[in-house]
């Protein structure tokens, strides 16, 4: 079997990882070599920048809501929670896309509106043309663990829908967690349409997961997945100092953070302020993005 | 081509040598986090190659919250005469040592505020009160500067304070109140008049001469300088390297919240640097803790990553960084689960990092806990009978005193 050092030359020459590189890294139990690898990695793609994005939610269930304010700080407008079924649940979406203005607004998970068309692809299809009618800018998720393949993957993209991150629900102690990674990382060209995939558990279990075990996931992640652009993090989920040294064990994006002000803490504990003195103090540059993951910095 | 100062500096530590100022400041700064870790953890598996990871099951008592001293960077003290001021009862105290045993706990660790109504002659009781008690459960107790109060407070030598609270039973003292042993910093955190440097590093050296082993800590990201905190590890190397006293450095971030001080708590990977360089600093400290408390329990065990052999303290009962917000918990079953988790052996230790064997849960049925104790129930303002046999100094106190 390889040793990570004979795998980080081969991917500092460009080299993609065989199959006996990635049996080597799933095997090893060397956390910072796994860290530094896929860290080195990350910054042959990204360089030191790190992209965020200010997350406004909006419950799908208050879609009716009489007006939609939108805080002057976000940069994503997220619907949460499942499609409303019918022409309502498309006039809501026109709704929230022209108050949010040029603000993306994105919503909903890929996974959820195939389980309610009961896999019909031509139904989807149809689910996925009228989002894309009403100006979703992307599905707001696909949940990995509750995708049948990735045929779906390519059905939202062919509809003009990209995905703005592929989700894990349920941490799984399979292979020592990499399983569903390896899984995702065999979808090949299907994931040219999702923006980012975010390794880590959404629902958290009573027991939590580990610093070990989320930082293994993350390395992982950017080794085997090769074609996601970003590996996410989530801000909120995750908090911020789990969420920061994530970002030098392969992640490049940080989801979630709050585009509420700083409320009586002042401007130097703002969500704004907090994430890029985190981004910093890891030694990387923040870089905000939109939710069409463009990036809107000054 | 000269090799860089960091890269020079990390061969040194490769090859076991120590490290100059000059080299400890070139790898904090500029060496990347997961060569610092990994250098960390090699200096780490050198001194402990059994890959045992220690804990201790005690409890932080805080005996009063009341103190004078007026640090601008702590959340938990109130001034004299404060309606929520309080002071533990000999009861209250023997209850928690009750409790503490029945977790498998063997240890106090007793922390107050410098509260003038409490002079050295309660503090005496109060630990031979415990000693006849429980003469086998021991007193880690009072940090450098509440020995220094004791000192002017009773107008004694620190050495005389020292010796008479080693005869009523402390076994061990806690190194609390370093802050960061530089004077600049310490005027600007408005704690240099409770110990200057060489007042705390004073205290320790008589201690270690009169046969106390004391821990020895680090409370960075407040006002100080990187310089000022490899300064920091450096004098504490210096008085290692002449009494070998202290037994553990435990380094934790400054807590802003609800302080005077204010300000933003360093990151994450900030702390994990600070431990990586105070492990290749301190080349003659054997045990290194994690502080969970203050980082919470993910960063907690990243920390055996990065340096640190030993989980602290399964705790019970915390005060201090409670008040400035953090309420991370862990009760020995996760602190167990999360060494064993990152490939450790999980090992009950006393202060002198003695084994005491595996997990007590796994030996007897002790309740499951989820948020850590605290020293009183919110409203609770009794004051403890015993008050009254010691003459109070405050005004308040005073005027307390003449209404029973």
């Amino acid at each position: 079997m390889p040793t990570l050092q004979e795998i980080g030359a081969r991917l500092a020459g460009g080299e993609p990882l065989d199959s006996p590189d990635c049996e080597a890294v799933v095997a090893s139990s060397d956390l910072l070599g796994l860290g530094a690898l896929a860290d080195d990695c990350r910054r042959r793609r990204q360089g030191d920048r790190v992209t965020f994005v200010r997350v406004q939610q909006i419950p799908a269930d208050a879609l009716d809501a009489p007006e939609v304010a939108v805080l002057p700080a976000a940069r994503e407008l997220r619907i949460a929670g499942p499609f409303p079924e019918g022409r309502d649940g498309v006039r809501s979406v026109e709704r929230v896309v022209s108050a949010a203005g040029a603000i993306p607004v994105t919503g909903f998970a890929l996974d959820d509106l195939v389980e309610r068309n009961a896999s019909d692809a031509s139904a989807v299809a149809d689910v996925l043309a009228a989002l894309r009618d009403a100006g979703l800018a992307a599905l707001a998720e696909a949940r990995a663990d509750r995708l049948s393949g990735p045929q779906w993957l390519a059905a939202a993209g062919d509809a003009g829908l990209k995905i703005a991150r592929l989700t894990v629900g349920e941490p799984t102690a399979e292979d020592g967690g990499a399983a569903l990674i390896r899984r995702v990382a065999g979808w090949g060209g299907a994931l040219a349409h999702v923006h980012a995939f975010a390794p880590l558990p959404r629902n958290l279990p009573p027991q939590p997961t580990t610093g070990y075990r989320d930082l293994r996931q993350v390395a992982l992640a950017r080794l085997l997945v090769d074609n996601v652009g970003s590996i996410q993090v989530d801000w909120s989920l995750y908090g911020p100092k789990l969420a920061q040294v994530a970002l030098i064990f392969g992640a490049s994006d940080v989801d979630a953070v709050s585009a509420e002000d700083g409320g009586t803490l002042g401007a130097r504990r703002a969500p704004l302020a907090e994430i890029e003195r985190n981004i910093r103090a890891s030694g990387l540059v923040p870089v905000e993005r939109n939710g069409r993951f463009e990036n809107v910095g000054t | 081509m000269t090799a860089a100062p960091a890269d020079l500096a990390a061969r040194k530590v490769t090859a076991g040598e120590r490290l100059t100022r000059g080299d400890a400041l070139a790898l904090y700064r500029h060496a990347p986090t997961h060569e610092l870790g990994r250098l960390a953890d090699l200096v780490r598996a050198r001194k402990h190659p059994d890959g045992i990871v220690t804990y201790i099951v005690d409890r932080n008592v805080n005996y009063t919250n009341v103190c004078v001293a007026r640090c601008n960077f702590c959340a938990f003290y109130r001034e004299v005469g404060a309606a929520d001021g309080y002071v533990l009862g000999f009861d209250e105290i023997f209850a928690k040592i009750e409790e503490t045993v029945a977790l498998g706990g063997v240890q106090l660790l007793l922390q107050g505020g410098h509260n003038p109504d409490l002079p050295l002659r309660w503090y005496e009781d109060l630990f031979r009160a415990v000693k006849q008690r429980y003469p086998d459960f021991k007193l880690h107790a009072l940090s450098p500067p509440e020995v220094i109060h004791l000192s002017r407070l009773s107008q004694l030598p620190v050495r005389t304070v020292l010796q008479r609270l080693i005869a009523a039973g402390m076994d061990s003292i806690p190194g609390g109140g370093a802050e960061i042993l530089v004077d600049r910093v310490r005027r600007l955190l408005n704690c240099y008049s409770k110990a200057s440097a060489a007042e705390w590093l004073g205290v320790m050296e008589t201690a270690h001469e009169l046969g106390l082993r004391t821990t020895a800590t680090m409370m960075y990201g407040s006002v100080e300088r990187p310089e000022e905190r490899i300064e920091h590890l450096l004098r504490l190397r210096e008085l290692q390297d002449r009494t070998g006293g202290f037994t553990a450095f435990i380094t934790w971030s400054y807590q802003p919240p609800n302080t005077e001080l204010g300000g933003s708590e360093a990151t994450g990977v900030e702390y994990l640097r600070t431990l990586a360089i105070a492990r290749l600093v301190l080349d003659n400290f054997d045990n290194l803790q994690a502080s969970w408390v203050t980082q919470g329990g993910k960063i907690g065990q990243l920390s055996l990553a990065f340096g640190a052999n030993d989980m602290g303290s399964v705790m019970i009962e915390e005060n201090v960084v409670r008040a400035a917000g953090a309420a991370y918990c862990m009760d020995e079953v996760e602190i167990t689960r999360n060494v064993e988790d990152a490939g450790f052996v999980a090992r009950r230790r006393n202060m002198h990092y003695e084994l005491l064997g595996e997990p007590f849960f796994r030996q007897h049925a002790v309740p499951r806990f989820t948020e850590l104790d605290v020293a009183r129930e919110e409203g609770d303002e009794h004051v403890p009978p015993e008050l009254d046999r010691y003459p109070a100094r405050s005004r308040a106190g005073k005027l307390r005193q003449q209404s029973r």
